[in-house]
């Protein structure tokens, strides 16, 4: 059987525009297929950013990965990606989720509705995207005839990012794809069946959903470089798990709350001492090219479609994206 | 004109090994706010063009690298390459902005 994995990019634009761009251009040589930049108010602009990404990179998809509609209005979403994709026709695509409690507590938006949010987002902006005047009255949105004043180009693949089941479900059901944010296979296997089922309600087929892993990943031919990189990362993971995510993988809750107390307290050294082996092996994709094949391949049989390596990617980013140019895309 | 002086010193054979020594001080380097976005475009320019170890853009890696960091450079070009006569080259360009 071949696989028809397609592989995925993960950048944050807490680096400067010229790093991330750096690395762009070189993740489409060695072979990447999609590029995500996140969508944090701290960091630096994700359109900014994808911008230069479309004017630097000539095949390569890309997009948000993923935005809010809390934060980020879904007329300037639509407004956004219309604009890239006359920038770089048929190469934008759309990752929107609900977006991070903590976040959004520190600019004192409540997250409401967010199954809700998410839909009619999603909503309007594919009728701004159809040229439409937009009319809608939402449980969380309004719109009085919204409409764009110039004609947007083609249509943008929406990626919905989901961890809960009921999100998931609604991804598989109105999105062009999803992004899971997982990197085990129970936890993703768990989260395929969920996709499948907002799948068939729908009436469309499994194929026509892009059901992507989004890896926290770190590859090196030195496992141990390779597991240093990932401890910072599976430390913040472990910290934001919910419990029933944490039990599933046999983690301890009390070493869990210690962890988190201890990146509460600014006490890094303490907080990543704390990161087990087994958090490692739940929480991330992690160590030489070939137990990264070997992970990637288990992934594949739970049902993904795209893997996306996210950060930190490897202890140096440059020579990580070489090493799985060289050896682990060419795999599949 | 004296970044390309220095980069004449380097022998072709070394070019490519160079550039990516240096393209690597640049991109782990802590001092990000050091890089005008002048020459950040320019870098970006070869490297899209596949062209860091040209002359051209091993000039902009050069001026990058010391910039952000002066003495990983110096030491990669002194130990690492025995680039002797390009570190000096360098020394004298920056003693000359001092003055």
């Amino acid at each position: 059987m071949i696989n028809v994995v397609k592989f995925g990019i993960e950048f944050v634009p807490r680096e400067p525009y010229w790093k991330i761009i750096y690395y762009a251009i070189q993740a489409e040589r060695r072979g990447f297929d999609y590029l995500w930049i996140t969508d944090h108010f701290n960091n630096r602009n994700v359109y900014v950013t994808l911008a230069a990404t479309a004017i630097y990179t000539n095949k390569i998809t890309f997009g948000p990965g993923v935005t809010n509609p809390y934060l980020v209005n879904p007329v300037v979403t639509a407004q956004a990606v219309a604009t890239l994709n006359e920038i770089a026709p048929g190469r934008v695509v759309l990752g929107i989720g609900a977006g991070d409690k903590t976040t959004l507590d520190c600019v004192g938006v409540e997250m409401q509705k967010p199954l809700t949010a998410v839909q009619e987002s999603i909503e309007i902006v594919r009728r701004m995207m159809n040229g439409e005047s937009v009319v809608f009255e939402g449980d969380v949105f309004t719109m009085a005839g919204a409409k764009f004043l110039f004609k947007p180009r083609g249509k943008i693949p929406v990626y919905v990012g989901a961890q809960g089941p009921k999100m998931l479900e609604l991804a598989g059901k109105i999105g062009e794809g999803v992004l899971i944010n997982a990197c085990h296979p129970k936890d993703v296997g768990y989260a395929v069946d969920c996709v499948k089922r907002g799948v068939s309600e729908s009436g469309k087929k499994l194929t026509d959903v892009d059901i992507a892993a989004y890896t926290s990943f770190s590859v090196h031919e030195d496992l141990k470089k390779a597991t240093k990189a990932s401890v910072p990362v599976v430390a913040y993971i472990v910290a934001g798990s919910p419990s029933v995510v944490l039990e599933r993988h046999g983690i301890d809750l009390k070493k869990a709350e210690e962890i988190r107390e201890a990146l509460k307290a600014g006490e890094w050294g303490r907080a990543f001492g704390l990161v087990s082996s087994e958090m490692i092996e739940a929480f991330s994709v992690c160590g030489t090219p070939d137990m990264c094949i070997e992970r990637i391949n288990q992934l594949l049989k739970s049902g993904i479609s795209q893997f996306v390596v996210g950060s930190p990617i490897g202890p140096n980013v440059r020579k990580a994206i070489d090493l799985i140019g060289e050896k682990v895309i060419p795999h599949f | 004109m004296a970044f390309r002086k220095m980069v004449e010193t380097v022998p072709v054979e070394k070019r490519e090994v160079l550039s990516d020594k240096l393209i690597d001080l640049v991109l782990t380097s802590k001092n990000d706010e050091k890089m005008p976005a002048g020459l950040a475009n320019t870098l970006l320019y070869h490297w899209q063009r596949n062209l860091l170890a040209s002359d051209a853009g091993l000039v902009s890696l050069l001026e990058a690298a010391f910039l952000l960091e002066p003495d990983k450079t110096i030491e990669v070009l002194e130990q690492e390459f025995q680039l002797v006569g390009t570190v000096k080259a360098v020394k004298e360009v920056f003693m000359k902005a001092e003055k």
